[in-house]
């Protein structure tokens, strides 16, 4: 079986992308229009520069082990020899180098499987519930749908350039183990009637500003989920914000339309269609049976395989078959590993593997009485957590910053450090087998904490100065169709403590578990004030030169620095390090008139103002003096803000306090002209008004220098304008004199290829040149 | 710092480069990197660094130069025959660039000297030519949170990486020695002459590279190369924690040619 049929169009795609390849390996295509080639073929640059993952596409999270197979040859010959499975029940192969990335993608082609649309602006990977055909009380099995739609939708040529990316989920009943209501589209299975159907839910996502997805319509016959989705395709597509990749997912599209005007949109459309019935889905019912390979049985006899058995084995709908929870310790697969357990379970038929969002692998169809034959498989690999507590394995973490340029944190480090800690306690972890904690490095959703029962995402934290890896905490996430409410934040602590408060936390809610109904209950009448609680304990982080410890992430090497973050990519981080001082500012502001010293209030007010949004040009200032003295630069001096401040800022850097203090009505002003200005800033950190560009010219705050290289052959003119040019500020001016001939043929484009402008160049009545030269 | 006219122009290559500048070369004349041998590898990696302006150079190597050795170590000449190899190299370089100040040492790369004398270097350069040395430069390196590039050359082949703390090391790699005579040395296996310019200058280019702050060092990768048929890879390595906890230096055994009876 197959869970997708690719497009016929694939194997040209995939020809261009190779020409596409070479030529920006040879300078031809420069690495931003290269980017937006490789993403829609599920290519993504990992952190360490010009290496790359590959990102697979599975169906209903579904994957042969044939498949499963080449997946792990490929990543052993070309990548870093395992398979990562992620949290969208697919998987991927890590650390390729770029002139490996083709024969990784055609190595695909051999077992039918793709990894176009992995990532772009495109139908992502299309999801299901996990136990999707074989869980017992489930309303049917929703697994042909997705698979179905996605060999629809892969093969429509306008799938590919939508206005950004588009999700879909399916539900095999009303827990939504799908998550449908996180989903841009999701389909609930449902009955009505004695019909099969759907309900379905529309503009729901996680991300870093999370939405809880609407009900769209309370019933579609089972044949007609095409015609909805297609219908929010064309809507997506006509109406999608294409300008602003931070606020085009579906889910802005029905903030900025409201519910009524959404509805009209998606009905304009639907009513199009929805009486084709040519448009229907083929679909397929996937029968799960197990094949009897008539291998010898082997039986186990030990308390740990009881022990497993309990926490990973059950029982399918379908009499005498078991499916097992695989658990994968962060996702990953060894290669040897998976060839031997793709071996085995290879006899059991093409349906035997889905991915789950935890990370890990359920194996189905496997007749009960082989269960030894597999633990005795599974027991001899090397990296699973199968002898670990369900609730280790359910722990979800993104890569973080370990292979993600969007990261803060390492949540990898810190799911490491955590397994440590609780394996090693004294908790019964089998008392909560169901618990989600889920951890995500930034603000974005990878590692899903909006749905944890405790989640937790990377933050910056601040000491004097310094900056340090920390997380949010959120808890209480609701889960089921209709009802689901994401995790509200509760706290925030330094990454270090993070260990210790979730054992505190676990052991008190597992002691008292049995007072309350329901966990929510729980959080309610204790656990949300107990998170307080030990935060508050916990949250204090010693100071930088008395110990580094807490500075360097767990897993990482070295103290967390901004500059590691991707430039345009970390405005998630960045927003975190503006709101420090724009809270400070607005706190400070208002409680002006209480403070005795107003001189000091007003001086740190100056300050947070000065520091707020230098973060925005890529400066961090360490202390008073280089704030006011980048703000000026940067801000005032580029009438980004108005230029009359420039002497507040300078009596301020020589420490005249009371000068503020006569100007106290200045400096207010200045700091709300500051919030207006990060108020106009948009998603890429670009502000309305540009920076002037001419500020010495007008103002000689800087003054011009002038150099005589007549007489100085080529190119040493060049070498000296150069070094002149060095020790100057950006901005300033240098007037040079070259002789006529191959000085002033050479050296003013030689100025400009450095990024300078020359600004004039004039013939004297003599026949030298003038050149006048402004640094950038 | 100021440049001289003498040296404005004597380094006007490099200014002129994007890059490099003023700044980069003045952070090269203020540079100290420390070569370990000075043979196949170590006499091409000094003479581009003395020629670069790098502004201190060390030289530790404990041979003499013998004639077997002109066919590859560059930096030697005919009428150097017997002389210490450090004070060979020391005097081409002074020809070659007054401004570099040599510190030659006639002595072996020891445990017990290992940290003392890299301690004043900010790069190290391995020009050794056996398996003991090249690990005891790797653990004095980590241990000593000094960045080091490993080179190595045999027949045709020649291997590079570049270490900086954080990054994978030579031991996160090959973990530890091979046992003595498992792997030929050049004097019993033989080596191209050309590849040890090949590689040595791989090697002086990644330590100007790291002075100033350009582009990308071979960290986390080991470049290969055959020079038979001049092709040349990079493989991916990772940084294994377990392998760069170093707690204390050792010599290894030498291979058993290279024991000197007592």
């Amino acid at each position: 079986m197959k869970f997708y049929e690719n497009a016929p169009t694939l194997i040209a795609e995939q020809d261009q992308f190779e020409k596409d390849m070479i030529e920006f390996a040879g300078g031809a295509i420069n690495p931003i229009k290269f980017k937006a080639i490789r993403v829609a073929h599920g290519v993504y640059e990992q952190r360490q520069e010009h290496t790359y993952m590959i990102r697979i596409r599975c169906a209903a999270g579904g994957i042969t082990p044939k498949q499963l197979k080449k997946v792990a040859e490929l990543g052993e010959k070309y990548g870093s020899s395992e398979v990562h499975f992620t949290t969208r029940q697919e998987v991927q192969v890590h650390d390729v180098l770029l002139q490996d990335v083709i024969k990784v993608i055609r190595g695909l082609n051999e077992v039918d499987l793709s990894s176009r649309g992995g990532g772009g602006n495109t139908i992502r990977n299309i999801l299901t519930s996990p136990l999707s055909g074989i869980e017992e009380g489930e309303v049917f099995d929703v697994d042909p749908y997705a698979i179905s739609l996605t060999t629809r939708m892969i093969n429509e040529p306008d799938s590919w350039n939508l206005p950004r990316k588009f999700k879909i989920a399916l539900s095999n009943s009303d827990e939504d183990t799908a998550y449908t209501q996180a989903t841009c589209l999701g389909f609930v299975a449902a009955i009505k009637e004695g019909q099969k159907g759907f309900r379905v839910y529309c503009a729901g996502g996680m991300g870093a500003k999370p939405m809880v997805g609407h009900e769209l319509i309370d019933f579609i016959p089972e044949n007609r989920v095409y015609h909805v989705t297609k219908a929010i395709k064309i809507m997506f597509d006509k109406h999608g914000n294409r300008r602003s990749k931070y606020s085009s997912r579906i889910k802005f599209l029905w903030k900025k339309l409201d519910r009524n005007e959404f509805l009209k949109l998606f009905y304009e459309e639907y009513d199009q269609v929805k009486d084709d019935d040519s448009l229907n889905l083929d679909i397929h019912e996937i029968v799960n049976e197990g094949i009897d390979p008539q291998i010898s049985v082997e039986s186990v006899d030990s308390v740990e395989f009881e022990l497993w058995k309990k926490r990973y084995v059950s029982a399918q709908k379908q009499e005498g078959l078991s499916t097992i929870k695989m658990p994968l310790c962060l996702g990953d697969l060894e290669s040897k590993d998976a060839y031997v357990l793709c071996d085995f379970l290879d006899q059991f038929g093409d349906n035997t593997i889905r991915c789950d969002r935890a990370q890990n692998m359920r194996i189905r169809n496997i007749p009960s009485k082989y269960i030894g034959n597999l633990y005795n498989i599974v027991k001899s690999m090397s990296h699973t957590l199968v002898e670990h507590a369900p609730f280790i394995a359910n722990m979800i973490n993104c890569t973080g910053a370990q292979t993600c340029k969007l990261g803060i944190c390492l949540p990898r480090g810190l799911s490491t450090e955590l397994r440590d800690k609780l394996m090693h306690s004294d908790l019964n972890l089998d008392a909560i087998p169901e618990f989600r904690l889920n951890m995500s490095g930034c603000p974005n959703t990878c590692g899903m904490h909006h749905i944890a029962d405790l989640g937790f995402f990377g933050k910056i934290g601040r000491k004097e100065g310094k900056i340090y890896p920390a997380y949010n905490i959120l808890a209480g996430a609701k889960v089921g169709a209709g009802k689901t409410e994401y995790a509200s934040k509760v706290s925030d602590l330094p990454a270090h403590a993070v260990p210790e408060f979730v054992y505190r936390f676990l052991k008190h809610y597992i002691e008292e578990k049995e007072e309350y109904s329901s966990y929510h209950e729980y959080l309610e009448k204790e656990g949300v004030e107990l998170i307080k609680e030990i935060s508050a304990e916990l949250k204090e982080v010693p100071l930088f030169e008395e110990d580094q410890s807490c500075y360097i992430d767990f897993g990482a090497k070295r103290p967390l620095r901004l500059d590691d973050m991707g430039a345009a990519e970390c405005s998630a981080g960045m927003f975190d390090m503006i709101n420090v001082d724009r809270k400070q500012m607005e706190t400070r502001i208002k409680g002006l008139d209480d403070v005795s010293d107003v001189e000091e209030e007003l001086y740190r007010i100056l300050f947070h103002t000065s520091r707020m949004l230098l973060v925005t040009r890529g400066l961090d200032a360490s202390n008073e003096q280089q704030a006011f003295a980048y703000f000026e630069k940067h801000f005032v001096q580029t009438e980004l803000v108005d230029i009359s401040n420039a002497d507040l800022l300078q009596e301020a850097k020589k420490g005249q306090k009371s000068y503020l203090k006569e100007n106290k009505q200045r400096v207010i002003k200045l700091a709300e002209d500051v919030m207006a200005l990060y108020k106009s800033m948009d998603d890429s950190l670009r502000f309305k008004q540009s920076p002037k560009q001419n500020v010495a010219e007008e103002k000689d705050v800087v003054e011009s220098i002038k150099k005589d290289y007549r007489g100085v052959a080529c190119p040493m003119n060049f070498v000296k304008t150069k070094l002149v040019l060095e020790t100057m500020s950006v901005g300033q001016q240098l007037e040079i004199l070259l002789d006529n001939g191959a000085p002033i043929e050479n050296v003013p484009n030689s100025v400009k290829l450095e990024g300078h402008s020359i600004l004039r160049q004039e013939q004297s009545s003599e026949g030298h040149w003038s050149v006048l030269i402004k640094k950038n | 710092m100021n440049l001289t006219e003498e040296q404005i122009e004597r380094y006007s290559r490099h200014i002129i480069l994007q890059g490099v500048g003023g700044e980069g070369q003045e952070k090269i004349l203020n540079a100290k990197v420390l070569i370990i041998g000075t043979g196949g590898l170590g006499a091409p990696a000094a003479l581009y660094l003395a020629a670069a302006g790098v502004g201190t150079i060390g030289l530790i190597d404990g041979d003499t130069v013998d004639l077997s050795n002109l066919q590859r170590q560059v930096i030697h000449f005919t009428p150097d025959l017997d002389k210490p190899k450090v004070q060979s190299a020391k005097e081409k370089i002074a020809q070659i660039n007054p401004d570099v100040n040599v510190n030659a040492m006639q002595d072996l790369f020891r445990a017990d000297n290992a940290l003392d004398i890299i301690k004043d270097y900010d790069f190290i350069i391995d020009g050794t030519d056996n398996f003991p040395a090249k690990f005891l430069i790797n653990d004095a390196c980590v241990m000593g949170k000094k960045p080091f590039s490993h080179g190595g050359i045999l027949r045709f082949d020649g291997q590079t990486m570049t270490y900086v703390p954080g990054t994978a090391s030579y031991r996160c790699v090959f973990d530890s020695p091979p046992p003595p005579n498992a792997v030929p040395t050049c004097s019993q296996a033989g080596v191209f002459g050309a590849i040890a310019g090949m590689l040595g200058t791989i090697q002086a280019a990644e330590a100007l590279k790291f002075f100033i702050n350009k582009g990308e060092l071979l960290t986390n990768r080991l470049l290969i190369f055959d020079a038979l048929t001049m092709k040349f890879r990079t493989v991916n390595v990772k940084p294994r924690p377990d392998r760069l906890n170093i707690e204390k230096l050792v010599d290894f055994d030498q291979a058993a040619c290279d024991l000197k009876q007592s």
